[in-house]
């Protein structure tokens, strides 16, 4: 097994005191960080798919994500200009009238570890926020929204609608939360609808793909 | 006509029930036993004797712990001993007067009087330092972890103590959420080797006092927990949602636990609720989930509903279907 595969394989299984030395190994061996970090992207990927088909669980996507953050900070300093730059940035948060975090802090982890910059608003977050936050953070390219309670559909239909018709450029919306559906949020005008955590990481790469 | 407390037994051990159990019907609840603080409406910041903070915001349906730096009673989870402190349950006469006086109302002969324990154990675990810091802390300080959980159950173990020589109750209700509408929080080997033997041991001590009936509330997806629950001991699991195979999980397991709810609270309680999607659900539910070892419930765990009117229209329903069945 090469180092890069060493690091990937620890950050599947959230090893989060070697993966950063396992890091530091692959550059000594001459490793390319540009790979190292597709690498760890990949193994959240792989950490997404195991969620959400309930092969894994909350602690151990946690921990992966912990493992990937504590590689990345050994080749952060090393990505600049070498082509590890992001796919854009994301605004997150759940819909206004809403304050579950869990759901919503997992999927921010998993689509930043897909390579996304994240500006993360929160909960309860209103309309304006959004709209705000794709005004001013750099290379919108997706806003995702979620609500886990029945009450705050409504405050998620308006956030979507409001987004959609604010003539803003560049961004795509994606939506999730226990009672939103595909159909739900195909009706509301969203552009795309996860399930889980893993599957929004994977919806969000295709959204931009397509854009 | 059966009383509500032997149409329960009834139903929870495949006899002939005459009707339906109707929600929560068969237990009088206790909810405001001596050291119970909680936010109950919107407005409220309730900080609680762990030092838990508690915040209902206005136009909200429930209250969430806070878990900022400010906040977070678990700052640092391998300086717990020194972070929390368990509190003081040595509460006077005054204090336990309203639960007693609740208590001597109920007629033991129709109903359970049932002693509240919520948060559960696991919610402890989060509330006092947030649900990230606790889920990661099972794998990173685990003994630290089983420290703390052995702290919890203790405690709870003192108040049961008080409780049962106080209230003398027939049955407990146990809150503790053990996962989200699709899945559990942990792996089933994960939540036993941390949460069995504590809940056993609990559980146990609550029988070997005298209460015949354990009613675990954990209003999510919990198939895989349910041969943990068994052996824990708990005889009825308040919360099952329809996510949970309802059917499935009554034929492989009914003879041992019994399944409360099918009707999910997100679907029927909410601001634009009417009686027909009340019937709808109950007739479903009914129908489908049968009459034995299943009582047909509201997910929410406790007996009301957030938006005024759901609760009893469902109970309404409930008798209709009663009499269209039985």
């Amino acid at each position: 097994m090469s180092k890069i595969d060493d690091v990937k394989a620890n950050v599947e299984k959230g090893k989060t005191k070697i993966v950063p030395g396992l890091v530091q190994e692959a550059l000594d061996e001459g490793g390319n960080p540009v790979e190292i970090l597709d690498a760890m992207v990949s193994a959240m990927g792989v950490v997404g798919d195991k969620f959400s088909t309930n092969e894994i669980f909350v602690p151990e996507m946690l921990m992966a994500a912990k493992a990937m953050a504590k590689g990345v900070e050994i080749i952060k300093p090393l990505l600049a200009g070498e082509g590890g730059s992001s796919l854009g940035t994301c605004v997150i948060g759940t819909v206004q009238g809403d304050l579950h975090d869990i759901g919503k802090n997992l999927v921010a982890m998993m689509i930043e570890s897909a390579g996304f910059t994240m500006v993360d608003l929160g909960v309860d977050v209103s309309i304006e926020k959004f709209i705000d936050a794709v005004k001013t953070n750099e290379n919108v390219k997706l806003v995702a929204c979620s609500g886990l309670l029945t009450t705050t559909m409504p405050a998620l239909k308006e956030t979507v609608k409001t987004l959609k018709e604010s003539g803003l450029p560049g961004f795509k919306v994606l939506v999730g939360g226990a009672p939103v559906t595909a159909q739900f949020a195909e009706e509301i005008g969203a552009d795309g609808y996860a399930a889980d955590a893993g599957s929004a990481a994977i919806k969000a790469k295709e959204l931009i793909a397509a854009a | 006509m059966l009383t509500k407390k032997q149409n329960l037994l009834e139903t929870i051990k495949g006899g002939r029930p005459d009707r339906f159990v109707n929600q929560y019907e068969f237990m009088e609840l206790t909810v405001f036993i001596p050291g119970f603080k909680y936010p109950l409406a919107p407005g409220q910041t309730v900080k609680d004797d762990w030092g838990i903070t508690f915040d209902f915001p206005e136009g909200q349906i429930g209250a969430f712990p806070l878990h900022d730096d400010k906040h977070k009673v678990i700052k640092d989870i391998t300086q717990w001993r020194e972070q929390v402190k368990a509190p003081r349950l040595d509460f006077k006469d005054e204090e336990w007067g309203p639960v007693i006086e609740q208590a001597g109302k109920v007629n033991r002969e129709e109903q359970f009087l049932a002693a509240c324990q919520m948060p559960g154990i696991f919610e402890m675990t989060h509330h006092l330092m947030g649900m990230e810091d606790a889920l990661m802390a099972l794998y990173e300080e685990p003994e630290e972890m089983h420290g703390l959980i052995a702290l919890l159950k203790d405690q709870e173990l003192r108040r049961a103590e008080l409780i049962i020589e106080r209230l003398h109750p027939d049955a407990l209700f146990h809150h503790d959420d053990w996962g989200g509408q699709a899945s559990t929080f942990l792996s089933p080997n994960m939540y036993a080797d941390f949460f069995l033997e504590p809940y056993k041991e609990i559980y146990k001590f609550w029988k070997d006092n005298g209460i015949e009936l354990i009613v675990h509330h954990s209003d999510s997806y919990a198939a895989t927990y349910v041969p943990l629950m068994i052996e824990m001991g708990i005889d009825i699991w308040q919360g099952t949602m329809t996510t949970n195979d309802i059917p499935k999980l009554i034929e492989a397991y009914g003879k041992q636990i019994t399944f409360m709810g099918g009707l999910d609270s997100g679907v029927i309680d909410f601001p634009e609720w009417t009686p027909e999607i009340c019937a709808e659900h109950v007739e479903k539910a009914c129908r489908s989930f049968g009459k034995h070892y299943f009582i047909p419930c509201l997910t929410q765990g406790l007996p009301f509903s957030s938006f005024p009117g759901v609760y009893d229209e469902v109970s309404r329903q409930i008798d209709i279907m009663s009499k269209k069945m039985f």
